[in-house]
Parts: C-alpha cells; structure tokens; sequence
C-alpha cells in the first residue's frame, strides 16, 4: 500500500534504501491528476441531460393547472381543465374522458389476456423442448423486434381484408395490442424460469405432488414475480402505446389518450385540456410502477441475484 | 353480392370470405364481379333526382313531435351552437344527445356499420349518393320544414339533391386565400388570378396550403388556369402537382395544415390557402394588442373558386324522425342562424343573413365581409364533388406523392 | 438450462403436456402474427377490383407484381417520391441514432461507475420518461417550441435570436432532435444495462496497471461495451425507421417527410393499399439483416444464460 500512495501522489523514491517523505512535503499533484477523483464533467453531463429531458415534461404538468389557456403564461392555478370548465374539461368534455376511460380499458383488457397467455407460452416453450418450441420461441423474438408500423400495417390489413367480423375498434385495438405486447411476459418468464432451475420441482415431484400439483404450489409462485412484473410493464406499455391504436382505431370513440393528443395537436387545438389528459395519465403510469416495483420488492425479498436484470440482459443482447 | 355489401366494400375494402375459404379461393381470387351499375354522380350541369325506393317513404305529414324523446345529433367537430340546441330542447321539451366526429370517413363508416342510431346527420354532398343507394338516410316531409323558404331559392332544387327530397342546407362556404396585410404587400384581388397569390418568394417559410388532397390538388389547378375540379384528367393532376412542388421549393417548404384560424392570428403563417368560415372566427385567435383588421380573407369576385355546403339529413334509423324534421326547420330560422354562426363562423344561406346584417349584430369584423358566401358566388362557384373511384384514387396517388405523406 | 431430469416422469407424454401449456400462446403467434404477414403479402402482389378496393391474392400462383415494379420505379429516377424519402429517413435516422448515443452513452456511463450512493436515485430519474407517455413528451416540446413559446422566449433574451423562430414549420434539425428525445430513454436503459454488468475490478487492474482514465476507457470499457453499443443502437434505430408521428408533430412540410409518413398515408386510402403493403415489405426486407442480427444477439444471450 506504502507504493501504492507513493505512485499516487506522483512521489518518487530515489532508490534502495531511501527514506519515504514526510507526507507534509511530498510534493502533491493537482487535484485533476487524481485518478479517482469524482467525474464533476460527467455529472454535470448527467444533470445537464435529465434537465432536458424532464423539464419539458414539468412545464407541460404545470400548464396543465394554468387558469387560462395559455402554455407559456402563467395565469395563476386552477383545476379549470380538470373540473370546472363547462366544455373543455376532463370531467365535462366527453370526448377526453373517453379517451382515459379507453385507455384504461385497453391496458386492463390487454394486461388480462397477455399476461397468462405469455405466461402459458413461457413455460410451455422453457419445458417442452421440440423442434416445434424452439420455432415459436424463435418467432416471438423476431416479433420482439418487427418495427411498429410493419406490425401496425399487417393487423390493420388482416382486420380489414380478413378477419372481417372483427371491425376496427376496441377488440381489433385489444388483440393488436396483445400480440405486440406478448413478448414481454414470454422474454421476462423465461429468464426467471432459467435461473430458477427445475430443482424445485424435482423436489416437489421427489415429495409426491402430481405435475400439476408441482406447477401449482411451487411454480407459479416462484414465478410471481416475473409475472407481476411483466404484467406492469405490458400495463404501461399499453398506455404509452399510439401506432398499433392509431392504425386499429374507427372513430372518436374508440381513440386512447395517446390518439386523442395527437390528433388534436395536429389540428391546432392544442387546449390545456389535452395537458390534463396527459397528466392523469402519467400519474396512473407512475402510481402502478410504484405499486409494482414494492410489490416486486416484497415478492423477490430475500433472494439474492437481479432476475429483472437477467431478464434486461436477454433483451438487450448482452 | 347484394347493394350493401358492395357499398361496405367502397369504404372499408372488400373482404375475403374469411379463414374457411382462405385457400378454396384459388380459382375465384378477384371475387365475383358485380352487377351493379356505377352510382350517379351529381355536377351542376348534371343534376340528379334521386330515386324514393318503395321500402324507404317519407313518414307521414300532420304528426305530433315525439314527448319527452332523445335526439341524437351526429356532427363535426365545434360545428354547432350548444345554445340553439338547448333552446330547442326547451321549445319542443326534448333532450339532444350530440356526437362528433373528426372526419367525414370516420363518421359514414360507422353509419353504414349499423352500429349508430343517431337521427341527424350532417354530410357533404359527395357522399350522398352512397347514403341514398344504400337507404341510409330517408327522403323528408316538406310539410315540416316550411323555414325552407327562408333559404336562397337555390336550395329547393340544388343539382346534388333536385326538389330537395333528402337534404336541407346548413352552412355555406368558399375556399380562398388569407393573409396577413401587415407583413404581406398587396392582395389577392390585384392580381389576375389571385390563386398564384402563395407562389412569392419573399414570404419563404411563412406559406400554407390546406391538408386536404382535393382542396389542395384544384388549388394547383387553378394555378395553372383549369377551372374544372372534378377533372380526371391525369396529365392535368400531373401538372398541378408539378406546379405544387414549384411552390414547395420557391417557399423554402411550403407547410400543410388545416390550422389557418390559429397560423394567420398568431403570425407563424402570413400566407394561407384557407377556408371562410375558419377565418371569420379569427377575431377569437387574435394575440393580445394584435387588431382583427391585419387579416385579410379573398375570393374571386366574379365567384369562379371553390364554394362547398353541408347539408342535414335525417337517417333511416331515426327514432324520432317528427322531432328530427323539426330539428332541421329550426335551423332554418333566422335568429336560431344568427346566433349559430355567432359561434361557428360559418355561414348559413339564408335570404336575410347578408354581411351587412352580420356586421351590424358584430358577428363579424368588417374587414372579413369577404368570408361571407353571396348567393352569386354559390351559383357560379366550383363544387369538389364525388368522383369515379379511379380518378379519386389518381388523385389520392398524386396527393401523397407531394406531400410524402404529411 | 440444466439436462437432468425428473427422475420417473420424463416421459414423452410429459413433454406433451408441456406442449399444452404454449399452445394458446402458439395460436395467438400464428393467428395474429404469421397470417397478418401473409396478408401484407397477398394485397401487396394482389389487385384492385373496380371500385378501387384491395384484392388479395390468397393463392400464390396468383401473386402479380405490379405494386412492387411501381414501387421499385418509383425509387430512382425522374418523379421518384420513395427513394428520396427513404435517403431522407435514413439520414434522419442515422444521426438521431448518433447524438443520442453521443448523449446516452456518458450519462449511463456516469451513472454506473461513479453514482454511488445515489445511484438509485439517477436511475429512477433516467427511467421516469418511460412512465411518461410518448405523445405527451411530443406535447410537452410542441407547446415550447411555438412561435411565441418558452425557447423563443429564452433565446430572445438571451440576445441569440433577433426574430422568433419557427421552429415547427418544418425544419429537420427539429425533427431529428424530436426523435433523440423521443427514443433515448430505451438507448439509455440498454446502455445502462450493459454497462453495469462490466466487472467494476477490471477497471480497477486497469488502473493498478498504470492505465490513467481515458486509456482505461478506450481499451478496456469501450471494447467490453461494444457489444451493448451495437444492440442500444438497433434498439433505438429500428423504431425510428418506422415514425411518422415525430414527423407529424413536429414539422408539417413534405420536406421532412419519412417513410413511416408514406405507408400512413397509403394505409388511408383502400386504393393505396397495396402499394403501402408493398412498400412495408420494402422496409421490412431493408431492415432484415438489422432485425437478424438482433435476434441472433438476444437467442445467444439467452442461450448462455441457460
């Protein structure tokens, strides 16, 4: 460690035998020469970006409190567009309240289906091992990874030219939605399922339980915590998600939020009400990840390891 | 394949028969080919009388209005005075129930989806014909609409709709040209054909054309002098395209929205190809200290532009039809009209609703007499009507060819 | 994934069973993933009917290809519209792809090594614009940048500007930074992902071995990234291939259109149909070899995770 400071701080030893200075008159190089010193420029960065990037985002909430209609005034606070005004309001003006109530719909209906659907094919795919399962694994990554807007213009053309008796609407919105958004409990369930091991169920099996018995009691709680997770993130991908509604939408009344604004943005009409709408559901977004993300804490305490990691690994190619 | 389905085909693309005979089509891949004979396609030297088919008679006259009944009114988007329509509810003690929707294709598709059962609907001309054929949309009563005669005369025998079986008017308007007279020099009515206005260099990045691919296709037309905005000829699209792509490189980017009533007052536009009724409303989009008179509205005097009108229906699936024909004569009347284009800014062709008259209730500003339709303009203007479908994909085709799709 | 098995079950009637278990999710995949891509195919090499509606060609020995000769030529030469448009998507695409990487890369950087104790804390700010919807982050820039908006404003203040600028009136500088706000949250979630799986002791010999700070980034963290560079960068550009909002939003001229602008548009009109589908496959075909080498990434990942 004696050399190791010495090097540090740039102090040479003359030689054999030489005596180590006094640390009051080693000869000390500036502070930018340390190698351990603090990033201060890329913190800086750092702030600078998250600055940029939340800001924006800040304004638009706060306008959405302005008493008059202005995005770049501030005329005071009021729930105006949230309450009270008689025709743009979240509350009086129909055609946002749909929206949200739409949204909601959407995510809760997809979330519903998605999730044990993906769940299923998770370990349907993890435990049954074919030429058959390793296609359609092999297919829900490439799924993973088409753009939203091919995906967008086969549903768009399969609803119109095909499955005709489903018209553009909720339920070509929801069934779009769920195929786009499967392949986040399948990606999230298998990673969890890998690093689970079938050890557990080997026990339960050595135990006496029946198969289904085994997947029952021990499995599926195992696996809770993928599946709540993948749950909330299919949740607010949903809410978040505008290219597959947009193309799959047939009128104003089966439009989300994300539709809504952008629709109305493109016409002029930019109402703080439309600040309003976006706002309640960035709110709805940020109160289900908290939820999620204790509830994820509370399932996985005590284990060791970051299966979400894992998971995040498998995504991003690592 | 009956009428219906053939129709159902026109808006939302013919359908395969589905998974079963996914493959047992192979010898039948473009379908059965259809019967019917092309749906007449009004223009003013053609005028159609629709036929009133034996299962679709208007109801009898002399009935009383539905009690205590619901309306359903299927509109635009901010097209209609909420206060007229809460004093007609207070006069016949109904209730109004009013849906809107953003886009005239939105709107027919679901009528025609049988999944709507409003009782008032207000279309454009060109869609008439497919709501007549497919009987969407019942021929009226006259006997409950005697504020017809408040109209101009034109309206009891429009060419769209001759004797007026199925429609009454409800709002007028001209396409034209707006632009901001403290930062343009001169006007539209000093030049030859005011419809080059936008073609100006100086004003790079500060020109408009409207969001429309058949508004802005007979702009180009009529750029280069063809009067005909029904036209299926392709080489004149070509060269009305040609001539939009001139005007996309002389101004630096030529933009393309439907905001004029926003662009123009706030100055983030001086030159907007635009519609009347829109900027009528701009004394309500002016900034703060900026007067109304810096906006200027232009049409051709001797009438020769773009001039459209909407019109009210009453549908098939009416639940109250007596209310509903009472509903449209009551938009007749001239000071339910006045008070709805105090709100809407779009004109209603009624014989006393002249500028003068709009000006003195302080409608509108003087200086935007000219958003205004005369009855002169109506009987010389160019309709956009419905055109064959090959044509309409033509145009279509050399709209997003222009506009890459924006 | 270990090979032992249970000790009596593993039968093939066992395995079978596990076979039930995908089959609904097998289902879904074909119905709505495989068969929606035979459509595109069969309207794209199908015809029109007299009306002017898609025809599908079910049968493939019915398959024409007319909507893909107009495409191809409509590519190049004289009144081409796609190819243009594509040059210009890709142009856009590439350096979004590039500032945000230039932005992405020393933020998530700087949050795995030198964060701390308060890493928690940045990544939670980092993660927060996804919770925010994407449409409401466009809306948020949409009303600063108006003509009399806060970025105006600033600039005039600060004497850079002397007039307002029309920053929505079709400018692709705007564009182009619209889709690096857009898309850099997924590029820093991947990079941080990635970074912060590099062995903190590596750097540490590095350093012990004398390197001073940029050598040890040049030749131990940026090689052990590279890998995570690659996929961040699919991660964001493989989207943005296919926007047409950002554009919508942001800009309301034909000269900033992208391709993602021509398909919408084309998905509107029944008779445009095929070209659009045709013009899909186009795209899709082009972004091929990216989506392969990304799915080879991800199956080897998961492969070795096992």
């Amino acid at each position: 460690m004696a050399v190791d400071t010495a090097v540090r701080t740039g102090a040479s030893p003359s030689g054999p035998g030489a005596t180590i200075t006094p640390a009051t008159t080693r000869r000390r190089l500036p502070p930018w020469h340390n190698p351990w010193r603090h990033a201060w420029f890329l913190e800086g960065f750092t702030w600078l970006y998250l600055i940029w990037s939340i800001v924006p985002i800040g304004l638009a909430v706060l306008f959405s409190f302005n008493k008059g209609k202005s995005q770049s005034a501030w005329q005071g606070f009021s729930l105006r567009w949230y309450l009270t005004d008689p025709i743009n309001s979240v509350l009086h003006g129909a055609v946002y309240h749909q929206a949200v109530i739409q949204t909601l719909r959407l995510s809760a209906l997809t979330t519903v289906i998605t999730v044990p659907l993906g769940v299923a094919f998770a370990i349907g795919i993890n435990r049954w091992r074919t030429r058959t399962s390793t296609t359609f694994n092999f297919v829900m990554i490439v799924s993973f990874v088409v753009p939203e807007l091919i995906f967008g213009v086969a549903l768009f053309s399969v609803f119109s030219q095909l499955y005709t008796s489903i018209k553009l609407g909720t339920w070509a919105e929801v069934l779009g939605l769920v195929i786009w958004n499967i392949s986040w409990p399948a990606i999230i369930v298998v990673a969890r399922l890998v690093s689970i091991g079938p050890s557990f169920e080997e026990a339960a099996a050595d135990l006496g339980a029946s198969r289904f018995e085994a997947v029952r009691r021990v499995l599926v709680p195992l696996l809770a915590p993928a599946i709540f997770a993948s749950a909330v993130l299919v949740f607010a991908g949903v809410i978040d998600d505008f290219v597959i509604v947009d193309l799959l939408s047939s009128s104003s009344a089966t439009q989300p939020v994300s539709v809504l604004i952008y629709s109305t943005t493109r016409g002029g009409n930019n109402g703080p009400a439309l600040n309003a709408i976006a706002t309640i559901m960035l709110v709805v977004s940020l109160i289900v990840a908290t939820l999620g993300y204790f509830a994820y804490r509370w399932m996985t305490r005590g284990e060791r390891g970051a299966n979400t990691q894992d998971a995040l690994a498998n995504i991003t190619g690592m | 394949m009956s009428r219906r389905d053939l129709l159902r085909g026109l808006g939302a693309g013919a359908g395969a028969a589905g998974l079963g005979a996914l493959l047992s089509a192979c010898g039948n891949a473009a379908g059965a080919s259809p019967t019917i004979t092309s749906l007449p396609l009004p223009r003013k030297n053609h005028p159609v009388r629709w036929p009133i088919f034996k299962d679709n008679q208007p109801i009898p006259s002399g009935l009383k209005p539905e009690v205590g009944a619901t309306l359903k009114l299927y509109n635009w988007t901010a097209y209609i005075n909420q206060a007229v329509i809460n004093n007609f509810q207070k006069k016949y003690k109904c209730s109004v129930e009013w849906t809107s929707f953003n886009t005239i294709t939105d709107a027919i598709s679901k009528i025609k989806s049988g999944e709507a059962d409003y009782d008032v609907f207000v279309p454009t001309p060109d869609n008439l014909g497919q709501l007549i054929e497919a009987k969407l949309i019942q021929p009226l009563n006259h006997s409950y609409i005697p504020n017809i005669a408040q109209c101009w005369p034109d309206f009891l025998n429009p060419f769209y709709d001759q004797g007026w079986q199925y429609t009454v008017p409800y709002t007028v308007y001209t396409t034209g040209i707006t632009w901001r007279k403290d930062h343009v020099d001169g006007n539209p009515a000093q030049w030859k054909n005011g419809f080059q206005f936008p073609w100006q260099k100086k004003y790079a990045g500060k020109v408009a054309i409207l969001d429309d691919y058949r508004e802005s296709l007979s702009l180009g037309l009529m750029y280069n002098g063809n009067y005909d905005l029904n036209t299926t000829s392709a080489s004149q699209l070509r060269l009305s395209k040609a001539s939009l792509d001139d005007l996309d490189t002389l101004v630096g980017g030529v933009q393309i929205d439907n905001n004029d009533y926003t662009n123009v007052p706030s100055g983030q536009v001086w030159i907007h190809h635009a519609w009347s009724g829109d900027m009528a409303a701009a004394a309500s989009y002016m900034p703060k200290g900026v007067p109304v008179e810096v906006v200027g509205y232009w049409f051709p005097a001797n009438g020769v532009g773009p001039v459209a009108n909407d019109n009210m229906v009453v549908l098939k699936t009416s639940k109250a039809p007596v209310l509903a024909h009472l509903f449209l004569n009551y938009f007749l009347d001239l000071p339910n009209v006045i008070e709805n284009i105090s709100f809407n800014g779009y004109i209603q062709p009624l014989i006393k609703c002249t500028p003068e008259l709009l000006v003195q209730e302080k409608i509108l500003p003087p200086s935007l007499m000219s958003t205004v339709v005369l009855p002169s303009y109506f009987r010389n203007g160019l309709f956009e009507l419905e055109l064959p479908p090959t044509a309409d994909v033509q145009w279509e085709q050399d709209w997003l060819e222009f506009s890459g799709g924006i | 994934m270990s090979k032992t098995t249970p000790k009596a079950r593993n039968t093939r009637e066992q395995r079978w069973v596990w076979g039930l278990f995908s089959g609904p999710g097998i289902v879904t995949l074909i119905v709505l993933f495989v068969v929606p891509f035979y459509v595109v195919i069969a309207i794209a090499a199908g015809t029109l009917d007299i009306f002017e509606s898609p025809v599908p060609a079910w049968n493939p020995l019915h398959w024409r290809a007319g909507n893909f000769t107009s495409i191809f030529g409509d590519l190049v030469g004289r009144g081409a519209f796609i190819g243009p448009e594509f040059v210009r998507t890709v142009v856009y695409v590439v350096i979004a792809s590039l500032l945000s990487l230039v932005i992405a890369y020393p933020t998530a950087y700087f949050v795995t090594r030198w964060a701390g104790r308060r890493k928690v804390m940045f990544l939670l700010l980092l993660i927060a614009p996804f919770w925010v919807s994407y449409m409401m982050r466009m809306l948020a820039w949409i009303d600063l940048l108006q003509t009399n908006g806060y970025v105006n404003k600033v600039l005039g203040d600060l004497h850079l500007t002397s007039q307002p600028v029309n920053w929505l009136g079709g400018k692709a500088s705007t564009v182009i930074l619209g889709l690096v706000y857009g898309y850099i949250p997924y590029l820093i979630l991947v990079l941080y992902a990635g970074l912060d799986r590099i062995d903190q002791r590596l750097l540490e010999a590095g350093r012990d071995l004398g390197l001073n700070r940029w050598r040890t980034f040049m030749r131990i963290t940026l090689p052990l990234s590279r890998q995570t560079i690659m996929t961040g960068m699919l991660v964001t550009a493989l989207p943005m291939m296919g926007d047409y909002f950002t554009n919508q939003l942001l800009s309301a001229t034909p000269r900033t259109a992208m391709i993602g602008n021509l398909i919408d548009g084309q998905l509107s009109t029944p008779g445009l149909l095929p070209q659009g589908s045709a013009l899909s496959l186009l795209l899709l075909v082009v972004l091929l070899p990216l989506m392969i080498y990304y799915v080879l990434q991800t199956y080897a990942a998961s492969g070795r995770a096992a």
